[in-house]
This record gives structure tokens, C-alpha cells and sequence, in this order.
């Protein structure tokens, strides 16, 4: 036999050698003259930058993991949701653009009265006073409508774009959910799904309200005078480029903080649910310290979005604040040639000074939006996992499940199935055995059409499982494993998932073939009683008892069990075998199993060694060949 | 001054330094005090940048008042190009200190978020297996992942509205110098505004709250999905939770559209409270201004200044609001970090040796000092039930209280579910302290386990039960998570427990990846690895519970030989019924009802026991396997 460790001296790492989590340039200089640390902050910043542009490369086309989609992806869903809102979202506008207008109306009338009191031209006090009142009145109505409006916009906007994602990840390929890491999905829909919910509900409305505040407002100021507008107009422009380049690199910091996010979350979830592992080996501090590692890098990248919006800051602080000086001098020189009266000038400084609320507020909400568009384009690179199968539109005639020349790699190259074939009789019961790590499981999911083999083909009524529509395919052949979950919901929510009509009947039924009637019965609310994480919480055993009546519910002609009674013990497993087994007359089982009076129960067994069925036969003619499958079973029962 | 990621040492230092002090948590109140109190520094000074930042709406009014008066109105270009200089160095001042402001908040914001993390990371490592037991995993997840943004939030509120409050203060005393019945007005308007609209605030409150547990509820059951989803793609279901997920999404729209409608109104309220505001104001300023007690320029000022008022106010009602939603938040992180570890460090602990007889009272069971010891049961928890307690674990037999429906109940309903909730949860706290403070029943060398320190029994003692698996990082780290191995060791750990195709099944061998709980290994090589991880340990007791259930036979008894090879003469303790490992046992143990009920050499009792014979004999009575299926 080789030594499957030949190559272990040169893939063993010396951990002294580990490369610290962030590299040392990352961390500023100590005791450095202002210049040299002002120096190291844009180089600091500059390989941030490096950091966010490889994590985003990276997360477009993940070796692992799920993909985050592009920007294009994102305008185009928005546009979607937006285009089929028409009617509302103009709404939307018009009754913003409405309270912004009357609001706009006040500082003029405000300029007005200034004029009345100087020189006492002009309409008199009282009706100015009045008019503004009347306006204020007006913005009010208009303000509450217009947030109304965009309440109700908002939130059937977020709706449906939630509902959406859910949909989408209830449609995720079946091969990419059995590899794919559940902790980054969960970070998805939880922590994504809020800041998008976010952008959408107050970014969008709140953006669009503060645009056509500032676009109403450089109308007003252009009516209100030409001469005191420009200049400060020309000045808000300088910002444009120190804008353009925040845009174009906002998206890839915010969704390496998301990433970042999503791996502080991992880890602790890993943590959380690992108590126990992590208590008895003594790796708290190990565990702790990964988490720190986790912040710590995460912490960079929130620097770099930091100084991203700091560089904006300062660009923008230039653009909008110097024009109150600049309309100021302006305004004296414009007052001193007779070209503007002191209304105006009052007017168009109290427009300046207003706008930078609203300009504050739509930098803001921009910057909410890029957070939310790179939780958008996380939460659609879900929907970009390519489908693993394009159902045909042939349907199975007959039942018997047939394996032929089955191979199947996880990795390139790496075979674990070379060349099975294996005929399935209707109703029989075939067990399969075989060293670990042999490739049963495998074996069991190309059966249950799960991944669709390299090679060969995985039939039932001579068409391919893989091409068999979901709903089908679930009809002909189920999969149960080892690793089993409790829905939040009742017992009975929990059991009837695949038909739902269910009485309680049927539902009895399979929960007395699984041996689980008695301890349901005595829970508190019996069949009503809530279920799941941080509800009434089930023993593993339990749990699995529950997967399979679930599958009795389901009732596909062809059931295929991996592992799926190892938690319960040995005894009542074998109970449970049986009973399951009368009430599966006709159907055809291939149980997975280690224990091995699964296989002396079985019609036929099927033995695995390296990838190859080398055995196949029943209990009895095996224990005559006297071959691999007889020397498991003395070993097994000695 | 903090940064950011703080450095946290609270609940688990890590070192042999005790920890730094507990937070406050009699009350959400005082905790949320106590974590300002953490980084008082952060947030004064970021209060007082943004109060440079606002100077320009604090003093902009006013300079421009005076450009008006002394150097329009007045004709002097001196006058005016000095108030043009001193505003554009408010401007300036404005324009860096609102970057400074800026990077102070982030740093807030990002203490209490990361810092929250950080104490709930250091709070499982103090906890351990308890806290699981008492919190379910989703609750101390949104602690970290959410609550902890809350927190953030609130730094930021306070210190804008610090800010604000002073900046308010100075534009009343700048309108106050210049007519003080103006200024009276401006002093009095903030309070009555805010108070006028304080009524709508508390039904918008309620609204919110509804809001926020209708979006909690969809983001529990959208992790459920995910969670579930292996199961609802493979048999079904995605309809039934697809529609489950749409009608509370639907449930959690109309409740945000209610409350975004009051939202709506306090808005509206705003405007139209701060536009009479501002309208009084002017009426009466013109009136003074022709009364000649006012200049124009003044006047001009006031404008500004009763447009400036909105800022304050709205800051104000951000406060009240953020606030609530921090003292739900910080009611939530109390649930977790009040917890404290049931155990108490005995006054002058006993050190134990690994190498004297273990005793467990309970079930009369003893294994004798480096001997390989078989506990049999038919009943599979009750032999995980004295390997807990050999190890001092608490019995995985409670419910975890969680946040449950509290949705939908009002005022007093709520705060009985509430304080309900919290009943049980201590009642289960009292009752693992009053298990874990008397003495255990288990005596390693005649010391009972509660007269030693829980690291003490933690290196003696390692048990690996079912629940180990496997954390996401390459597999060297898996076999060697301490980085305290030599070459070697991890390859003689990985030859007892026959992992070596997992070796050879990853292309970058030690440092190929293993995904969360070891996904992308098949089931046997997953528990293989996890129990090469164990034997590595090389704890002087070694208690293993169904080590090889995942494994076929021929495996099985290779590692069953190997690992009594490689733990002879050391106390090793293994829970399963498979003959492959009573063959190599020095001694079984046959438990009935959880209490010892025979023990001796395997050949022995399987001769005379038959209650043993039918717990441990695989051969199936059947009729024509004689010579095949006979036991040994
Ligand atoms: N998701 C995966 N990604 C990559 N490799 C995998 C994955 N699942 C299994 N393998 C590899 O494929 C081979 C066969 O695995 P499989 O799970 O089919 O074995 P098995 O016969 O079911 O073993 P066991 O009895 O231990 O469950 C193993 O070498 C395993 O490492
Ligand atoms: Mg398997």
C-alpha cells in the first residue's frame, strides 16, 4: 500500500511563519514626522484599495462560496421594480417636487419682506406675513402627502424585492445547496436584505425628495438672480470629479465590507454552535482571537471606505460652503452697481444656506444607496448560480431507477465514482455498504438526481433524473441524510412540507411508522406544539424521526436513506426499519447504511469499495461468495 | 483615546489576566451608560467637532447680518471684506472639522459595533456549553449582527445632538443680544416644538415597535430557509414557506406603511410648527425693524436663523427615537451578558492527576486507572449521559428561552410575556448553578470534580461527544487547532484514526480547506478527523462517545486497535455498544436505567449476562448463519 502521506513534510506549515492577518504596512507609523505619516496614510490608503479590488474580483467568480453580481445587474433590477411602479413613482415625484417647491417659495417671500422693511416699497407686512403662513400650511400638506407617498412606495418596493430574493434562494440549484456554505446565505438575508431595506425605504424616496430639492433650489436661485446664482453654481461643479471617482469606488469598498461582514458572521455562528467542541479542547482563546482577526480585517476595510468619504467630504465642503462667501461679495458688488436689491441678496444667501440640508442629506442617502447596492448585487449574486439542469419535457414511464456507468468528480480530474452501474428493481430493497469514504454518498446522490454525473446516466423510466422537472423528480425519488433540520413551525408544519394538504391522520400515521407518535402525543400541544431553533428543541434522534416521516408524507416510489436512522440507537432503528418498511410496501429503498442489519434486512446488497460496486447480491449469496461484503459482516457481528 | 476594533477584555481575557470588569447589567439603561462610559473620550470629542462643523449655520446668520449692515447698507468695503474673511473662516473651520467629526463617529460607531462582538465571542468563550443551553443560537447571533449596529447609531445621535443642543444654545444667545424678545422666542420655541409634537411621538413609537418585530420575525424565518434549505429543496415545502415568507413580508409592509404614515405626520407637524415659528418671528422682527429697534441687517440674520432652527429639532426627535431602539437593543444584549457561568472556583482548588481512578457516584461507575474501559447501554443518551458528567458537563436537557411571539401583545400582555420569559430563564440558571455548586459525584483520585478548578478537570478530562464536529479552515488547523503539534504527531493521530484518505483526498494535503463542520468530507472522514483531533490532545482521560458510528466495520477495528494501542496505559473511557471495540477492552461496563449494573471482562459477561448478550450481539438469530455470525 502507498503512503497516502508521502507528501505531508511539504504541506505541513510552520505556523510561526504565518503571515500576520493584516500586513505591518497597514498599520500607521509610529513616532513619524507629520509628512512621512500623512505619506503612509495615502499609501495605507492605496493598498486598501488593492485589498477591495481583489476581494471584489474575487467574489464575482468564487472558487467557493456564492457570487455577488455586477453593478449592471443591480440598475437593471431596480429599473425592473421601478418601471413596473410607474404611476407611483411619478406620484411619488410629483408630490415631493410639490413640497420642495412651496418650501423654496418661503426664503423669496422672506427676501420680499426684507425689501418691504427697507425701503417700504413692495407689499405691505400683514399680507406677506399671511402668505407665508398660507405656504408654510401648504409645505405641510404637501410634506405629509409626498411622505405618505413614498412610505407606501418604499415599502412595496422592499416587499417585493425581498420576496424576490427569498424566491430565488428557494429555486437555488439543488447541487449548488448541498456544497455551498450556509453561513455567507445567512449573512445574506439577514444582514443584506437590512441594508438594502434600508436604501429602499429611506435611501430612495429620501434621495430623490433631496435631489429635487437641490435641482428646484438652483431654479429658484437662478429666478431669484442670474448673477448671484452662477458664481455659486460654479463653484458646486468643482466637486464633480472628486464625486465621478467616489462613485466609481464606493461599490467595491462596500462590498468588501460586506464580505468582511459576512465572515465575522461566520465565524461566529461556528462559535456559537460549537460551544461545547470549543470548551472541551481548551480553544476558547484560539476562537476568540479568530474573531479578532475577523474585526481586524474587517476594520480595514471600513478604514478605506472611511477615507473614501472623507476625500468626498472634503471636496464637497469646498463646493457648498464657499459659496455663502462668494454670494456674499458677489451680492455687495451686484448691490453697489444697482444690478440686485437686498431682497435678492437675502433671498439667494438664505438658498444657499438651505441647500446644504439637503445636499448633506443626498451625499448621505448617495452613500446609503452605494451601501445598499452592495447589498443588492450580494443578495442578486445569488440569483447568478447557474442552474445545474434545464428541465426537459419528457416524463418517466415507469419507475425502475437505473445507474449506468456512473463517474462523478467534486474536483477535476479527482474521480470518486468510476464507472457504476446498477439496476434498481421496482419495490426492492437494496442496501449499500462499503468502506468510508467510498463513495456511497455519492453514489446516493446521482441516484437521487441531485448532481448530475460526469459520465453515464441516472435514469427512472429511461429519462435522466437531472432532466426531470423539481416537482417530478420529487414524486419518483427522495433523499434523506444524516444531517437533518427542524423548521420553525408546528410538528404537523414540520412533517407535511412536500404535501400539504395532509390530514392529521396521514400525518399519525407516518409519525407511528417512525416510531414517534407516543413522545409527539405527550408534548405540550401535541401535534400543535412550535417547534425549531429557540422553540421546543428535539434530540438529534428525534429530528431524525421527524426527516422521515416527512419522507413518508412524501411518498416518492424511490427513497433513498443515507445514513438515515444512525442517530437513533441500534435497537429502535431496526424497529423503525421495519415498520417503515411495511408501510413502504412497493416501494423501492436503497439505504445507506454502516450497521449492517440494514443490509441483512435488504432484498440485494450492493458493496463500494473505491468507487466501484464490487459485490452485489443478497445477505446470503455474499456470505457465500465468502468476498468483501462476508469479511465485513464477520468483522461487523464479531 | 479608543480606536477601533477596541481592545476588549471583558468576560474572557485570553491570558492569565483576570478580566477587565463586567458590564452593567441591571438595567438596559444603566447598560447602555456603561457602554458610553467605555469610550466617553470618542464621543466628547466627536461632539465637539461636530459642533466646529455646525459653525457655520451657528454664525453664518450672524456675519452675514453684520456684511449686511456695516458693509452693504453701510458702504464700507473694509467692513465687508473682514465679514467675508471671517466667514470663510467659520467655513473653513466648518469644512475640516466636519471630516474630523466624521472620522470620530465612524470610530464610535465601529467601537460599540465591533466591541458588542467582541463581548458576545468572549462571552461563549466564558460560558462554554452553558450558554447554549439557555439562549438559543439566532438571539446571540442578532446581538452581535444587529443589536450591536443600534449601539453604533446611538453614539453618533448623542454626539450630534450634544452638539446641536449647544449650537441651539449659542444662536439664542446671539438673537438674545440683539433683542431679547426674539430671543426669548427662539429659546422657547425648541422645547415647545418638540413638545407639541411629542404626542404623535408616542403612537409612532408603537407602530415602529409592531414594524420591528414583524421585520425580526421575517428575518428569523428567512435564516430558517436557509437553514432548511437542503430539506426543502430535496422534498418540498418551498411553496408553503415561500408563501409563509410573503405573507409576513406582506404583514411587515402594512405595518411599515403604518408607521411611516405617522412618520409622515410628525414630519409634517415639523414643517408646519417650524414655519410659524419662523413667521412669528419675522412679523415681529420687521415690527421691531421699523420700530428702529432692530437693523435690516439683524433681521437678515433672524431669516437665517429661523431656517437654522429646523436642524436642532430634527436632531432631537432622531435622539428620542434612536434611543428606544437602543433600549430594546441593549434588553436583548442583557439577556446574554447577565448570564454568568454557573460554576464557582473552589476557595483552594485541589489539583487533580489524570492518572488515579475516576468515580461517578450516580452510576456506581469507575474506570480504573489506565485501562480501557467499554460503557454499554441500550439506551445511547444515558451512556452520553456519564460521559458529561465524567467530564463535568451540564446535562443537554433544558430548553433554551427564547424571544418568542411576543409580537402582537400589547403594554402589559407584553411585559408579562417578558418578565415570563425571564422567570424561566433563571429558574434554569438557578438550577444549573445549584447542579454545578454542590459536589459533583464524580471523584478523579478521591478529589470530587467541584474541588478543582474547571480548567483542571478540562485538561484532564476530554470528552468527545456526538456533537463535536468541525470548524471551517484547512485541515491542519482541524488536527491541530492549539498549533502546538509537530509534523509527526499530526500524522501518527491522523494513522490511529485511519484519516489518512482524508489527507490524500485534498489536493494541498495539510493545508487543504475544510468548509463549516467539515462539508466536502464524507461522514466517516468528518467524525475520523474529529477524533485524530482528540487522540492528539492526549488528555490523560480520554472519554469518547460513539467514536466510529459513522465508519464501517473494517475501519472501525482498525481504530479500535490502534487507538487502544495507542492509549494503553492511560484511562480511556469509550460509550458504544460495537463489539469491534469490546474486543479490545480491558474492562465493560453495562449500564441499565443509567446505573452500573454488571461489569467485568467482555468474554465474561457475554457468556453469563444476558441482558448484556442482547444489548451487545449483532448476529441476527437468524437460522443459517452459524459459523458466520457466531460471537467470539
Ligand atoms: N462535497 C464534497 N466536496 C469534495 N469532495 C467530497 C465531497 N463530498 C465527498 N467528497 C469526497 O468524495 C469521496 C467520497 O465521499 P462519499 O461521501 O461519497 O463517501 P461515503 O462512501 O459516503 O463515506 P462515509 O461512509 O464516510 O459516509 C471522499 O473522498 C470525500 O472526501
Ligand atoms: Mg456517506
Amino acid at each position: 500500500m502507498t503512503d497516502l502521506l508521502a507528501t505531508s513534510p511539504d504541506t505541513w506549515r510552520d505556523r510561526t511563519l504565518d503571515p500576520p492577518v493584516i500586513p505591518p504596512e497597514l498599520h500607521p507609523p509610529v513616532d513619524a514626522s507629520p509628512a512621512e505619516r500623512n505619506r503612509a496614510l495615502w499609501a495605507r490608503h492605496d493598498l486598501r484599495r488593492q485589498r477591495a479590488e481583489d476581494v471584489y474580483d474575487a467574489s464575482r467568480n468564487p472558487v467557493r462560496g456564492w457570487p455577488v453580481s455586477g453593478n449592471r445587474a443591480v440598475l437593471a433590477f431596480f429599473r425592473d421594480l421601478l418601471t413596473s411602479r410607474k404611476g407611483m413613482f411619478a406620484a411619488l415625484v410629483a408630490f415631493n417636487a410639490l413640497a420642495a417647491a412651496t418650501g423654496l417659495v418661503v426664503p423669496r417671500l422672506l427676501g420680499e419682506l426684507v425689501n418691504t422693511t427697507v425701503d417700504g416699497g413692495g407689499l405691505p407686512l400683514d399680507t406677506l406675513a399671511l402668505a407665508i403662513v398660507g405656504v408654510v400650511l401648504l409645505q405641510a400638506a404637501f410634506t405629509f402627502i409626498a411622505q405618505r407617498t413614498s412610505t407606501i412606495f418604499g415599502q412595496d418596493l422592499l416587499s417585493t424585492a425581498r420576496e424576490y430574493i427569498v424566491r430565488t434562494i428557494l429555486r437555488l440549484p439543488l447541487g449548488a445547496v448541498e456544497s455551498a456554505s450556509t453561513g455567507d446565505l445567512v449573512t445574506r438575508v439577514t444582514r443584506d436584505v437590512g441594508t438594502m431595506s434600508r436604501s429602499v425605504q429611506y435611501g430612495l424616496p429620501m434621495a430623490i425628495i433631496s435631489l429635487l430639492t437641490v435641482v428646484l433650489s438652483i431654479g429658484a436661485m437662478l429666478l431669484n438672480s442670474v448673477v448671484l446664482a452662477v458664481p455659486a453654481l460654479l463653484t458646486f461643479a468643482t466637486s464633480a470629479p472628486a464625486v465621478r471617482r467616489y462613485l466609481r469606488r464606493a461599490p467595491k469598498g462596500y462590498i468588501t465590507e460586506g464580505a468582511t461582514y459576512s465572515r465575522i458572521n461566520t465565524t461566529l455562528t461556528e462559535t456559537v454552535e460549537g460551544a461545547r467542541t470549543l470548551e472541551a479542547l481548551g480553544l476558547s482563546g484560539e476562537r476568540v482571537r479568530a474573531g479578532d482577526d475577523d474585526i481586524e480585517v474587517s476594520a480595514q476595510a471600513e478604514r478605506y471606505g472611511m477615507t473614501l468619504r472623507n476625500v468626498l467630504f472634503t471636496a464637497l465642503n469646498f463646493a457648498f460652503q464657499t459659496p455663502r462667501v462668494i454670494t456674499l461679495l458677489v451680492g455687495a458688488y451686484a448691490y453697489t452697481r444697482g444690478w440686485v436689491d437686498l431682497g435678492q441678496i437675502t433671498a439667494a444667501v438664505l438658498y444657499v444656506e438651505a441647500l446644504g440640508d439637503p445636499l448633506d442629506r443626498l451625499i448621505g442617502e448617495v452613500d446609503r444607496l452605494q451601501v445598499g447596492a452592495a447589498s443588492t448585487s450580494r443578495l442578486l449574486g445569488i440569483a447568478e448560480v447557474r442552474p445545474d439542469r434545464e428541465a426537459g419535457d419528457r416524463l418517466p414511464d415507469g419507475t425502475d431507477l437505473v445507474g449506468d456507468d456512473l463517474r462523478f468528480a467534486y474536483r477535476k480530474g479527482h474521480d470518486v465514482l468510476h464507472g457504476v452501474d446498477l439496476r434498481l428493481g421496482v419495490g426492492e430493497r437494496l442496501a449499500i455498504v462499503g468502506p468510508s469514504g467510498s463513495g456511497k454518498s455519492t453514489l446516493g446522490r446521482l441516484l437521487s438526481g441531485i448532481n448530475r454525473p460526469r459520465t453515464g446516466s441516472a435514469s427512472v423510466g429511461g429519462v435522466e433524473l437531472v432532466d426531470l422537472p423539481l416537482e417530478v423528480l420529487r414524486t419518483e425519488v427522495a433523499l434523506v441524510t444524516q444531517e437533518h433540520h427542524v423548521f420553525i413551525g408546528s410538528v404537523r408544519d414540520n412533517i407535511v412540507l412536500a404535501r400539504e394538504g395532509s390530514d392529521d391522520d396521514a400525518v399519525r400515521e407516518a409519525l407511528r411508522a417512525v416510531g414517534s407518535l407516543l413522545w409527539v402525543e405527550r408534548l405540550p400541544q401535541g401535534l400543535d406544539t412550535v417547534i425549531g431553533s429557540g422553540r421546543y428543541s428535539l434530540t438529534p434522534a428525534q429530528a431524525q424521526q421527524v426527516a422521515l416521516a416527512r419522507l413518508i408524507i412524501a411518498d416518492p416510489h424511490t427513497l433513498v436513506l443515507d445514513e438515515a436512522t444512525s442517530l437513533i440507537d441500534p435497537r429502535t432503528a431496526r424497529t423503525l426499519e421495519g415498520s417503515m418498511n411495511n408501510l413502504l410496501e412497493g416501494r423501492t429503498v436503497v439505504a445507506i447504511a454502516h450497521r449492517l442489519h440494514t443490509a441483512h434486512d435488504a432484498d440485494r446488497i450492493a458493496v463500494v469499495i473505491d468507487g466501484r460496486i464490487v459485490e452485489l447480491g443478497s445477505h446470503h449469496e455474499l456470505v457465500e461468495l465468502d468476498g468483501e461484503y462476508a469479511a465485513l459482516w464477520r468483522a461487523w457481528t464479531s | 483615546m479608543q480606536d477601533f476594533p477596541p481592545r476588549i477584555a471583558t468576560f474572557f481575557s485570553g491570558t492569565s489576566d483576570a478580566p477587565t470588569p463586567d458590564p452593567d447589567t441591571r438595567s438596559p439603561a444603566a447598560f447602555l451608560r456603561w457602554m458610553l462610559r467605555q469610550q466617553w473620550q470618542v464621543i466628547v470629542l466627536s461632539s465637539l467637532a461636530c459642533l466646529l462643523w455646525l459653525m457655520p449655520l451657528t454664525f453664518g446668520p450672524y456675519i452675514f447680518g453684520r456684511a449686511v449692515d456695516d458693509g452693504i447698507l453701510g458702504g464700507s468695503t473694509a467692513d465687508l471684506l473682514t465679514w467675508a474673511g471671517v466667514m470663510l473662516g467659520v467655513v473653513i473651520v466648518g469644512g475640516v472639522f466636519g471630516v474630523v467629526f466624521h472620522t470620530l463617529v465612524v470610530r464610535s460607531w465601529l467601537i460599540s459595533l465591533y466591541g458588542t462582538t467582541q463581548m458576545v465571542t468572549r462571552k461563549i468563550a466564558q460560558m462554554g456549553h452553558v450558554l447554549p443551553r439557555r439562549s438559543p443560537t439566532g438571539e446571540v447571533l442578532s446581538v452581535a449582527s444587529s443589536d450591536s449596529d443600534e449601539f453604533g447609531a446611538l453614539t453618533e445621535i448623542l454626539a450630534r445632538s450634544a452638539a446641536q443642543l449647544v449650537s441651539y444654545l449659542t444662536v439664542a444667545a446671539i438673537v438674545l443680544s440683539m433683542s431679547w424678545q426674539l430671543g426669548v422666542l427662539v429659546l422657547v420655541a425648541a422645547p415647545v416644538l418638540l413638545g407639541a409634537a411629542l404626542p404623535l411621538l408616542r403612537p409612532l413609537h408603537r407602530r415602529q415597535q409592531t414594524e420591528r418585530s414583524r421585520n425580526s420575525e421575517l428575518t428569523s424565518m428567512a435564516t430558517d430557509i436557509v437553514a432548511g434549505l437542503r430539506i426543502l429543496r430535496g422534498i418540498g415545502g418551498e411553496e408553503t414557506f415561500g408563501r409563509n415568507y410573503a405573507v409576513q413580508s406582506q404583514s411587515a409592509r402594512r405595518a411599515g406603511v403604518s408607521s411611516g404614515i405617522w412618520q409622515a405626520a410628525v414630519e409634517a407637524v415639523g414643517v408646519l410648527l417650524s414655519g410659524i415659528f419662523l413667521v412669528s418671528l419675522v412679523w415681529l422682527g420687521t415690527r421691531q425693524v421699523n420700530a428702529g429697534e432692530l437693523s435690516v441687517g439683524q433681521l437678515v440674520s433672524f431669516l437665517g436663523y429661523g431656517l437654522f432652527m429646523v436642524g436642532p429639532i430634527r436632531t432631537f426627535f432622531e435622539l428620542a427615537q434612536k434611543s428606544t431602539r437602543a433600549l430594546v437593543s441593549a434588553r436583548r444584549a442583557i439577556a446574554i451578558f447577565e448570564q454568568r457561568p454557573p460554576w464557582r472556583e473552589p476557595a483552594d482548588p485541589v489539583p487533580l492527576d489524570g492518572r488515579a481512578e475516576i468515580v461517578d457516584d450516580l452510576s456506581g461507575f469507575t474506570a480504573h486507572p489506565g485501562l480501557l474501559t467499554v460503557v454499554v447501554s441500550a439506551v445511547p443518551e444515558q451512556s452520553a449521559a456519564l460521559a458529561d458528567r465524567l467530564g463535568r458537563y451540564l446535562p443537554p436537557d433544558t430548553d433554551p428561552v427564547g424571544e418568542d411571539d411576543a409580537d402582537g401583545l400589547k403594554g402589559r400582555a407584553a411585559r408579562r410575556a417578558r418578565a415570563d420569559r425571564e422567570r424561566r430563564r433563571a429558574r434554569i440558571a438557578a438550577r444549573d448553578e445549584e447542579a454545578a455548586t454542590r459536589a459533583w459525584g464524580v471523584r478523579l483520585g478521591g478529589v470530587d470534580l467541584s474541588a478543582a478548578r474547571l480548567d483542571d478537570v478540562r485538561r484532564q478530562v476530554l470528552v468527545s461527544d456526538t456533537g463535536s464536529g468541525l470548524f471551517a479552515g484547512t485541515l491542519q488547523d482541524a488536527i491541530d487547532p492549539h498549533g502546538r503539534l509537530t509534523r509527526e504527531q499530526a500524522e501518527e493521530a491522523l494513522r490511529i484514526a485511519n484519516a489518512e484518505d482524508v489527507y490524500d483526498a485534498l489536493p494541498e494535503g495539510w493545508q487543504g480547506q475544510l468548509d463549516e463542520r467539515g462539508r466536502g468530507l464524507s461522514g466517516g472522514q468528518r467524525q475520523r478527523v474529529v477524533l485524530a483531533r482528540a487522540l492528539a490532545v492526549d488528555a490523560p482521560i480520554l472519554v469518547l462517545v460513539e467514536p466510529t458510528s459513522a465508519v464501517d466495520a473494517h475501519t472501525e477495528a482498525r481504530i479500535a486497535a490502534r487507538v487502544s494501542d495507542l492509549r494503553r496505559g492511560r484511562t480511556t473511557v469509550v460509550c458504544t455498544v460495537s463489539p469491534l471495540w469490546l474486543h479490545h477492552a480491558d474492562r465493560v461496563v453495562l449500564l441499565r436505567d443509567g446505573i452500573v449494573v454488571a461489569d467485568g471482562e467482555h468474554a465474561d459477561l457475554l457468556e453469563h449476562d444476558a441482558d448484556y448478550r442482547s444489548v451487545v450481539v449483532r448476529s441476527l438469530d437468524d437460522h443459517d448463519e452459524l459459523g458466520e455470525g457466531v460471537p467470539r
